[in-house]
């Protein structure tokens, strides 16, 4: 793989999505995960190129959800997403539509809120500093204007950079990037980032009545405690993982994310919990409940992508969009009536 | 109750279940745990050594208000162990909240370094006031305005409240009265509030004069200073003050005085600049 051949010093300091690595980085460990997973990678990139046959073509099928659980490789992975998350089509059907939307006229509130993020968005990507040439935050930027005059009744939600960020990385393409972010924002994830946040706030319950459902003693735990569901998992949701899980396991997520849509998120985050149900319990305090939610989102056990995709399908079991959309009935009149 | 019973009250005004933050016997958090890492590193994983909290706080029936049932509120003045108080900081997005809660955490201000916050995010910090350990457990949450319907739930668990504003930034002042009646609403009654006006380095591009800021404090009777977090005025200070002050609340000995938080931060404060002192 090309990655590898960059000149070892840069290649290790910097990620090949542009990150800098943290100072504490366990290199070791992670070349350890990386051999192996260079083996599925070049299996999986096999399969692939066999599936497209250069027609650049897929139909959703039994064996599509199965090959994109497995993870799609970078090299398709922009063009995957764009056709299975509907967002090709609807580029199709509206051109220039995202080139007329940033020549038109501007919300100077949205502008402010959005400039106010444009340092505090990645400042560890090497591709997101000032001085870089080229400079995506003038693309991130643009995404987000565009997205905000877009989709007026959400504007621009703090977490939608972190997001536009990544779809930019993937794609390296400013109009299909906008085009991600409107499939995940207006149709994948509901309601997460408009100013009542009511979808964000429903999911946080429905995860909480999972918990209770399939992991009971943390459900108890938390509630003996007092401990809002909501403080340790909002950032979960709304950046879908960024900067909470390493980025190789993000993007894994997100494949089947633009495939099988929002209940994955349901299911990383009840692998997680599950996976430390031990550690976890051994908080006997608010904070260090606090502390044990962060924690357990490090290490290898999320290090290691493939293995943590195969989980995600078998350890919380069955979880059926009919369960999930009853929860999410009962948990958004709930939060209705909390006001 | 009136905007400007938002103050400080004395321990009788405390419900029991607030009372709770003292510890029988003796139990230690390592200080080194830091749970603001950003997560890009396949470093320890849980439970492996190093990991806090396994099984060492066994000993503390909860800290303050920990118990929502306050079924085993400890008698007060045999706090020998740790308090853990919780604080939250406030205020509109880009005010500094990330950057004042690094530098006190880490010492450091890296400029371009910050993310912007999403939801919120926690750390830590033991601080160790007139022999007591109390640790603080700082919760950083974001400035956007429509994170204030999600932030309202976090209130009620707050013992402490830093409300910030930008010197350099009129908006972000002139929304303090908006912030202080989302705190009336949600936050407890007896809450420890405090104003702070942040980016005082920024002395060129200043558009809020400390007096203005002295003034609405004063008006809503509550404690303030000025404060950088890129230079470090009285960002120690800020947390020393209310850190003392719960401390104080939550574990009266018998001989002494009553501690003032108003008088504590007018001594302590240090000016940014020439004119005073």
């Amino acid at each position: 793989m090309a990655r590898r051949e960059d000149g070892r010093d840069w290649a290790y300091r910097v990620d090949p999505y542009g990150f800098e690595r943290p100072e504490d980085f366990d290199y070791a460990s992670y070349e350890a995960f990386f051999s192996r997973y260079l083996v599925v990678l070049t299996r999986r990139a096999i399969k692939w190129s066999k599936l497209l046959k250069g027609n650049n073509s897929i139909q959703k099928s039994l064996k599509v959800k199965r090959y994109i659980r497995k993870g799609i490789p970078n090299e398709h992975r922009a063009l995957v997403w764009m056709i299975v998350s509907g967002a090709q089509t609807n580029m199709e059907q509206n051109p220039g539509y995202y080139h007329r939307l940033l020549e038109g006229e501007k919300n100077a509130k949205l502008l402010e809120a959005i400039k106010t993020d444009m340092n505090r968005t990645f400042p560890d990507n090497v591709k997101f500093r000032k001085t870089a040439d080229p400079c995506l935050q003038h693309v991130l930027y643009n995404v987000l204007v565009a997205y905000g005059h877009h989709n007026k009744a959400v504007g621009y939600c703090q977490g939608m950079n972190f997001i536009a960020g990544y779809l930019i990385l993937i794609t390296k393409n400013e109009e299909e990037s906008f085009w991600l972010l409107d499939a995940l924002i207006g149709r994948i994830l509901p309601d997460y980032y408009s100013p009542a946040m009511l979808g964000l706030k429903t999911d946080q319950e429905v995860l909480g009545e999972l918990v209770k459902m399939k992991v009971p003693a943390v459900a108890e735990l938390m509630e003996r405690h007092g401990v809002m569901w909501t403080l340790v998992v909002s950032r979960w949701f709304i950046c879908l993982f960024i900067d909470i899980l390493p980025v190789e396991t993000v993007l894994r997520i997100w494949d089947c994310l633009f495939y099988e849509g929002s209940k994955i998120i349901f299911r990383v985050a009840l692998t997680l919990i599950k996976q430390n149900q031990a550690f976890i319990l051994e908080a006997t305090n608010f904070p260090d409940i606090c502390d044990k939610f962060k924690q357990i989102t490090k290490g290898t056990f999320v290090t290691e992508c493939h293995s943590f995709m195969q989980k995600i399908f078998t350890d919380p079991g069955s979880l059926s969009m009919a369960t999930i959309n009853k929860l999410r009935e009962t948990c958004r009149e709930k939060v209705l009536s909390q006001g | 109750m009136s905007l400007l019973e938002i103050r400080l009250r004395g321990l009788s005004a405390l419900p029991a279940r607030r009372r709770a933050a003292v510890c029988h016997g003796l139990y230690h958090i390592p200080e080194s745990q830091n749970t603001g890492g950003r997560n890009r590193s396949s470093s320890a994983a849980p439970g492996q050594a190093g990991s806090p909290g396994a099984g060492d706080t066994g000993t503390c029936p909860g800290g303050f208000g920990i118990s929502p049932e306050g079924g085993s509120t400890p008698s007060l003045g045999s706090c020998s162990g740790l308090c853990h108080v919780r604080v939250m900081l406030v205020g509109d997005s880009g005010v500094g909240k990330t950057c004042l809660l690094v530098r006190f955490k880490d010492g450091a201000f890296l400029a371009g370094s910050f993310i912007s916050t999403v939801g919120i995010d926690f750390r830590n910090k033991v601080l160790t006031v007139d022999g007591v350990k109390v640790k603080l457990q700082i919760w950083d949450t974001a400035g956007q305005e429509r994170f204030r319907s999600v932030t309202h739930a976090y209130y009620r668990d707050a013992h402490a409240l830093l409300l910030l504003y930008d010197v350099t930034n009129k908006a972000s002042f002139d929304n303090i009265q908006a912030w202080l009646t989302e705190i009336h609403e949600y936050a407890q009654r007896d809450v420890v509030l405090m104003l702070l006006g942040n980016k005082v380095d920024s002395a060129q591009d200043r558009v809020v004069k400390r007096e203005d800021g002295e003034k609405l404090a004063k008006e809503y009777g509550v404690p303030f200073m000025e404060t950088s977090a890129k230079s470090g005025l009285n960002v120690e200070l800020a947390f020393t003050a209310i850190a003392k002050e719960l401390k104080h609340r939550s574990m009266k000995l018998p001989n002494e005085p009553k501690f003032k938080l108003h008088d504590y931060v007018k001594k302590e404060v240090r000016g940014s600049g020439c004119c005073r002192s």
